[in-house]
């Protein structure tokens, strides 16, 4: 698959026997780039994760890539009365390259250790991860992604309810890591925050566009995308209403 | 009273292997619903001098199949099918010891279970099952504790879900009938849910929680003996009563902390 590591094409998948939970999408993302996937509640934005990371039958289409995604859930649904430390969940992406008859690694207790000194939480290795504010958790759950050492990460709104310092941290990881050539596609409902980035992917059940975004971001677009949880702002520039809900 | 201390040691081994697992997984309802699923099966065991761990086996498996067809690979609808099965057995349970065989008096000891008079198969079923326990727990941690922390994204990690879980369901309801002869149908969870209930109001690390989960229920069960002895009650509802106080007690004592 040339330089593209994640490649989408004509992809059309659902939950239930007959019903597309999205449709006719397509789009390829090379090294190097943050890709915005941008859609209301429903809009496919969890479905094409889904399908990304296999978990998903797709009924047409294909979805190539280059090994394995990492994904990174948005922290509000991770439990926060279990009984372990951040270290302990930065271990989790160790998990898939150890057998199951041997101990983790000396070199990936290293890696976990590592991670979440890059994410900004070297000293709090040893807090119980549901004591950690909601920005740390994110940079834990992160830190576990760069364990994984994937070269695809997928991110679910990893930027919806953090702190200004966690956000500015994560988004500064975003730079690092797509200059270390990995793609990640972050699903958001900031049109502003994807501008910033190199490609913006618009679901509303089916791809409404992609490309830069320069050429992608217009009110049209954001309109078909986000129809009446769109709302234009006095100053001409748009915002978009969200209500969060279980997937 | 020497076979009841063996047996309580054996089944803290499995209240501390497989509990934190039980409250981790929020497999609470399931571990005593397996219980009473059992309890037409002991009826019928008893009546017919067959090894109730055997018709206890026969049970379990019945109930497990029918949950699964009702809830269709549904979590949503696993709780509703495992209640109304629940009921069922227990209904099916009471019929069969009334109506059918007459049990008597034999009811309260299959509901109850007790510590004294076990035998020597009682205890070997059980010090098997702990020892498989102890493997599945070595084998199987981190399958099972990557899929109780996320179950999202679980699959991402690269980590085997289906056979890890399966495996979880088999070893918690094997515990569950090897208990039956000491705690009864509807007790299990005293030893298998209380105990690492307990400890996980202050636990801050899974190993704490298996050895505080283990080391409680051994020490619920030889307090239950001691005063089902000296105050001339079964020692089932005695360790029932006192792992309920304890956990009352540490919830209590965990929140004053916190405040």
């Amino acid at each position: 698959m040339s330089d593209a590591l994640v490649r989408v094409q004509d992809l059309a998948g659902g939950y239930r026997p007959g019903v597309d939970a999205l449709a006719e999408v397509s789009f390829d993302a090379c090294g190097g780039e943050v890709v915005a996937v941008l859609g209301p509640n429903g809009g496919g934005k969890s479905t094409l994760f889904r399908a990304l990371l296999g978990e998903l039958a797709h009924r047409r289409g294909t979805v190539e890539l280059a090994g394995r995604p990492s994904y990174v859930p948005q922290t509000e649904r991770a439990r926060l009365d279990f009984p372990v430390s951040a270290l302990d969940v930065a271990l989790m992406g160790a998990y898939g390259r150890t057998p199951w008859f041997r101990r983790l690694a000396r070199t990936d207790r290293a890696a976990a250790a590592a991670a979440l000194a890059r994410v900004g939480l070297e000293a709090e290795a040893g807090e119980r991860f549901g004591a950690l504010s909601g920005g740390q958790r994110q940079r834990v759950l992160i830190a576990r992604a760069l364990v994984q050492d994937a070269p695809v990460l997928l991110l679910d709104e990893p930027l919806s309810g953090v702190d200004a310092v966690s956000a500015a941290r994560i988004e500064a990881l975003f730079a690092e890591l797509s200059a270390e050539g990995r793609v990640l596609l972050v699903a958001t409902h900031d049109a502003r925050q994807a501008r910033a980035w190199q490609r913006v992917l618009c679901l509303n059940r089916t791809q409404v566009a992609y490309g830069a975004p320069a050429d992608v971001l217009t009110s049209e677009v954001l309109q078909a995308t986000y129809g009446a949880e769109l709302v234009v702002l006095a100053d001409g520039s748009t915002a978009v209403t969200v209500e969060h809900h279980e997937h | 009273m020497q076979r009841a201390l063996v047996e309580i040691v054996l089944l803290a081994v499995l209240a501390g292997a497989l509990g934190a697992w039980i409250v981790l997984r929020r497999l609470a309802f399931f571990t005593h619903s397996v219980g009473t699923a059992t309890f037409p099966g002991l009826v019928v065991a008893s009546a017919w001098g067959i090894a109730p761990q055997v018709a206890a086996l026969g049970a379990a498996l019945g109930f497990a199949g029918l949950r699964e067809r009702m809830a269709r690979g549904r979590e949503s609808e696993e709780d509703a099918a495992t209640g109304i099965l629940l009921v069922a057995a227990l209904a099916l349970g009471a019929l069969l010891a009334s109506d059918v065989y007459r049990s008597g008096a034999g009811v309260d000891r299959l509901l109850f279970g007790t510590l004294i008079g076990l035998s020597d198969r009682d205890l070997l079923l059980t010090a098997i099952a702990a020892a498989l326990a102890l493997a599945a727990d070595a084998a199987l941690r981190r399958a099972w504790l990557a899929r109780a922390f996320d179950p999202e994204g679980v699959r991402a990690l690269g980590v085997a879900v289906t056979g890890p879980e399966r495996l979880l369901l088999a070893a918690v309801a094997g515990a569950v009938i090897v208990a039956l002869s000491a705690v009864g149908a509807l007790l299990v969870s005293v030893v298998l849910v209380v105990p690492a209930a307990t400890v996980r109001l202050v636990a801050r690390d899974l190993r704490t929680l298996q050895l505080g989960a283990g080391a409680l229920a051994a020490v619920e069960g030889v307090a239950a003996l001691w005063l089902a002895d000296g105050l001339n009650v079964a020692p089932g509802p005695a360790m029932a009563v006192l792992g309920g106080a304890v956990f009352a007690l540490v919830a209590v004592l965990a929140r004053g902390r916190r405040a």
